[in-house]
């Protein structure tokens, strides 16, 4: 038996190719809308899984240092310390900076930690360049997407900083590089106002805020311990909220990221809708080309299933060629974003899956076209 | 109904519209046609004449009468089978005023397009194909497209189609309103030897009279009816 739809094809195959592609290159963006998403997911979960601790104690009734603003003393990472169950802690800075590179200025996300405390944010599996902290002042490593190389100097604040290490694949959740300080260089540039401010401050009274804060304390549980336990330990202090490793990771991908997510949802789920609207017109612009050989096919007694087989033959290999096109697309195009989008199987073969089923529903616009066809209009003219 | 009788027609009536508008086109047509005859359909335009030949050909449903195609009653006041369009594809060949090849199909494909969807193997369906495409010299453009071959040759490609299903019908809608005069005769003769040979009833519908000489008889639509005119009448025209 003769494939018509193979036929078809074969006689219009730039058209049928250039389509397809055009598709594929709108399916492309929904690949790279999904990337984007699990790219920020992995970027959110980096500094946590590099920490790798079990507890973060913060500013009582906040979320912690990544979703709002968290103010506790340094010297609770001593009382931490002492609770039953409690191996290490230490405390931690976080905070956006503004690095002057040449004529532009970078921005990044800093941590600020003790290089001779027990808990090491830097991971020596991403150290590609230089070594970590070693001094309490004045020393940076800094990430390669910053451009900044080992024994390059940074002004930053008052002081100059040197860069004495680089890592690879260090971003924070909002996709900002990463650059590790000492906890006393970032406590100076958080919450060591100048000295003009000091002084103004101390004319009308105020109290100048010491320096000696951080942004939430970190610790790490013996082994033997219940996570939990500890963590419920602390809270019956209820100066400070205490959140598991597994609940600040909720907090980062669920709170945080759940209206990025959304909205990348709404683009893909706007971008899948176009698509199908966009192949099933083209399926009923093509079908429309072919009305007088459809109705001819019908006068001259072939029957309708052969006729919709051909249109439902041609929209599904027009998904199926958009969706390789779409592929090669994405693969071709997702390094060259400025966040980390990240293409795994499973998103590919989910929007196959989307990809035939918009085709077979683009097809039906084009099958109740054949089923209106009319033999009588292949008579005449 | 005699075993020699291809289409008979009883009393067929076609109307259009309701009311105010309604246009009644054919009113009581009553006609035989035998295997083997050739029979030119003429009338005025707008007579007709495409409608009585879609009425014949399963593809307009006529208001009242019977359609008696072969031994087969296949309209009586309301059509007898759902399978209309079987009947065309296994009764019925059908010639149109340009060549209406599908496109993208090479011109054996479209000549094997309806033996093959009634049935008959790739080998059997290209085997007839070659055949008829021998029988009007298009043999050597089997494989070419028909956008590579000339108005006639495509025609005869078209005829070739009309044939492949031996239909025991063809049903000839202006065949050679596209065609110069040679090219027309060259046709009309080509159709009477098949309607001779192959023992095909073929209506020709056509409004070139000097076509009509070559024809076994005509039928015109007059006053809405079918009536008979001596082919001799014609004969000083050709």
């Amino acid at each position: 038996m003769i494939n018509l739809a193979y036929k078809e094809i074969k006689h219009t195959f730039g058209k049928f190719i250039i389509t397809a592609i055009g598709v594929g290159m709108l399916l492309g963006i929904v690949l790279i809308m999904i990337g984007v998403y699990r790219g920020m997911i992995i970027d959110a979960e980096v500094l946590l899984d590099d920490l790798n601790v079990d507890l973060w104690v913060v500013q009582e009734n906040t979320l912690g240092p990544f979703a709002e603003a968290s103010r506790i003393h340094e010297d609770l990472k001593d009382t931490i310390h002492t609770i039953e169950g409690i191996k290490s802690s230490e405390g931690i800075t976080f905070q956006n900076l503004q690095l002057p590179q040449k004529s532009k200025m970078i921005r990044v996300f800093a941590v600020g930690f003790d290089p001779y405390g027990d808990i090491n944010p830097i991971n020596p599996d991403r150290l590609i360049d230089g070594r970590g902290l070693k001094r309490s002042h004045y020393e940076m490593v800094v990430t390669d997407k910053t451009g900044f190389k080992v024994g390059d100097k940074i002004s930053l604040g008052r002081d100059i900083y040197r860069v004495v290490g680089v890592t690879h694949g260090t971003v924070s959740s909002g996709g900002d590089p990463l650059v590790y300080i000492s906890l006393k260089d970032a406590q100076e540039l958080q919450f060591l106002y100048s000295n003009a401010r000091i002084r103004n401050d101390r004319k009308r009274g105020i109290k100048t805020l010491n320096s000696h804060m951080i942004n939430a304390v970190i610790a790490k549980v013996k082994n033997g311990y219940d996570v939990d336990e500890v963590a419920n330990s602390i809270r019956r202090w209820k100066h400070n909220s205490v959140y598991t490793a597994k609940e600040e990771k909720k907090i980062l991908t669920q709170n945080l990221i759940k209206t990025a997510a959304k909205q990348i949802g709404m683009f893909t789920v706007i971008l899948v809708v176009v698509s199908t609207i966009i192949i099933a017109l083209i399926i009923y612009t093509m079908t429309l080309e072919k009305m007088k050989e459809i109705s001819i096919m019908k006068l001259i007694g072939l029957p309708n299933s052969m006729i919709i087989k051909m249109i439902v033959q041609e929209t599904m290999l027009m998904g199926i060629l958009a969706f390789f096109a779409a592929n090669i697309f994405a693969h071709l195009i997702y390094s060259k974003f400025p966040k980390r989008v990240v293409l795994e199987t499973p998103d590919a073969f989910g929007l196959f899956i989307v990809v035939i089923l918009a085709s077979i529903l683009a097809s039906l616009v084009g099958v109740k076209k054949v089923i209106s066809a009319d033999p009588r209009e292949a008579i005449g003219g | 109904m005699s075993t020699n009788t291809a289409i008979k027609i009883e009393n067929l009536v076609k109307r259009f519209g309701k009311g105010d508008s309604l246009v009644e086109v054919i009113n009581g047509a009553s006609f035989e046609v035998k295997k083997g005859e050739l029979v030119a359909l003429i009338a005025p335009s707008g007579a007709g004449k495409t409608t009585l030949l879609m009425m014949i050909g399963c593809v307009e449903e006529p208001t009242s009468g019977t359609i008696w195609l072969g031994d087969e009653k296949v309209y009586e006041n309301r059509w007898l089978t759902k399978q209309t369009r079987k009947i065309r594809r296994e009764k019925i060949g059908f010639i149109f005023q340009a060549h209406y090849l599908i496109p993208f199909l090479n011109i054996i494909e479209n000549v094997t397009l309806i033996p093959q969807t009634n049935g008959l193997s790739k080998q059997e369906s290209e085997k007839i194909a070659i055949e008829l495409l021998d029988y009007f010299g298009i043999a050597d453009k089997a494989y070419s497209m028909p956008s590579s071959l000339s108005g006639g040759q495509n025609q005869r490609a078209a005829i070739a189609r009309a044939l492949a299903n031996k239909p025991e019908i063809i049903l000839a809608d202006e065949p050679t309103a596209a065609l110069d005069m040679k090219r027309s005769v060259d046709v009309v003769k080509m159709l009477k030897k098949i309607a001779q040979e192959q023992d095909v009833a073929i209506i020709m519908v056509t409004h070139d009279e000097a076509m009509l000489p070559l024809c076994d008889r005509i039928l015109k639509i007059k006053d809405k009816k079918v009536v008979s005119e001596e082919v001799s009448k014609f004969q000083d025209l050709h």
